[in-house]
């Protein structure tokens, strides 16, 4: 991304009360994914691939912010969506906004979704844009992955940042 | 010495379970499942698998649907990428040509596991049927991987 771009900052309520922010913090990049915890293969397969960037990264990843913000709020609840993060890695931010804080993040990160037919097994699924964000602890917009683009890109951008 | 004929069965015994977990299965008219995983996931959440199916016969036969106990459903999906958005849609059947195969990746084609009743844990695994439009059917016990 150059040049890197600001990104408004937003605020959530995690599940204990507290704000989790998407923002600036010095020092601490941050990863972010757009999804929905029903998606049993795009979603699940790019929070996979942040495990193994973290591994890659060793001690220096305690450092970097993992998110996963969900599109589908109707039924990701604010647990859900954490738990759904932290079962790939306990370091991990599953976050579910308000309609008015998911609407507030999308646009601000550009991202679409749109809920689609399923089947009455699956009930509706959700087409969502697909790529991962990297912002440095500035809080700027550095580089975007595209679904499909091997975890070692995302390592080795985390590497020059840390 | 009297220990020697446990450990021969002991070693037989373990061979056969290795080759009963490395075995693939195959119906008699030739279709078999080499390859196969599931990611973990919680109890009633959506589970995904990635199945690896030959078809050793001389004739195309079709995917049509896949079942398992452990999920309230299970479907076949196929994601898609279409100008940086994720789509996905169910498969009601996917053709497997003649001595060809259809394998199962992430980003692609994939079984959705609807509503899991239970917790898959690394290490478990999923009984799942894989039927096929000539009517043949294999039962699977698909690993279950960290997530």
């Amino acid at each position: 991304m150059d040049p890197p771009r600001d990104m408004p900052t937003v605020a959530f309520t995690r599940q204990d009360g507290s704000r989790y922010t998407l923002g600036p913090a010095e020092g601490r990049p941050l990863v972010v994914f757009f999804g929905y915890t029903h998606c049993p293969d795009v979603c699940p397969t790019t929070l996979a691939d942040w495990k193994r960037a973290k591994a890659e990264l060793g001690d220096k990843a305690a450092r970097v912010r993992w998110v996963f913000v969900t599109v589908d709020p109707d039924r990701d609840s604010v647990s859900v969506a954490e738990r759904y993060a932290r079962q790939y890695d306990s370091t991990f931010v599953g976050l579910s906004g308000d309609a008015p804080t998911t609407a507030k993040v999308m646009e601000a990160y550009g991202v679409a979704a749109a809920r689609e037919d399923g089947t009455p097994g699956s009930g509706y699924l959700v087409s969502h844009s697909s790529q991962v964000f990297l912002l440095d602890g500035a809080g700027k917009l550095v580089a975007l992955y595209p679904f499909g683009t091997r975890w070692e890109a995302l390592a080795a951008d985390l590497a020059q940042l840390l | 010495m009297l220990m020697r004929p446990f450990r021969v069965l002991a070693a037989g015994a373990a061979i056969a379970v290795l080759a009963a977990a490395c075995a693939p299965t195959e119906t008699p008219q030739g279709r078999a499942v080499t390859a196969a995983w599931a990611r973990a996931a919680d109890s009633g959440a959506t589970g995904g698998a990635y199945l690896t199916i030959v078809n050793h016969d001389s004739v195309t036969v079709d995917l049509v649907s896949v079942a398992t106990a452990l999920a309230a459903s299970a479907e076949v999906h196929e994601s898609m990428q279409h100008d940086g958005m994720s789509h996905m849609m169910p498969r009601t059947s996917v053709s497997i040509g003649a001595r060809d195969s259809l394998v199962m990746a992430p980003g692609g084609l994939h079984v959705m596991l609807n509503q899991l009743t239970r917790a898959l844990a690394a290490g478990d695994s999923v009984p799942l049927t894989v039927r096929f439009s000539n009517g043949d059917s294999v039962l699977v016990r698909v690993p279950v991987r960290a997530p």
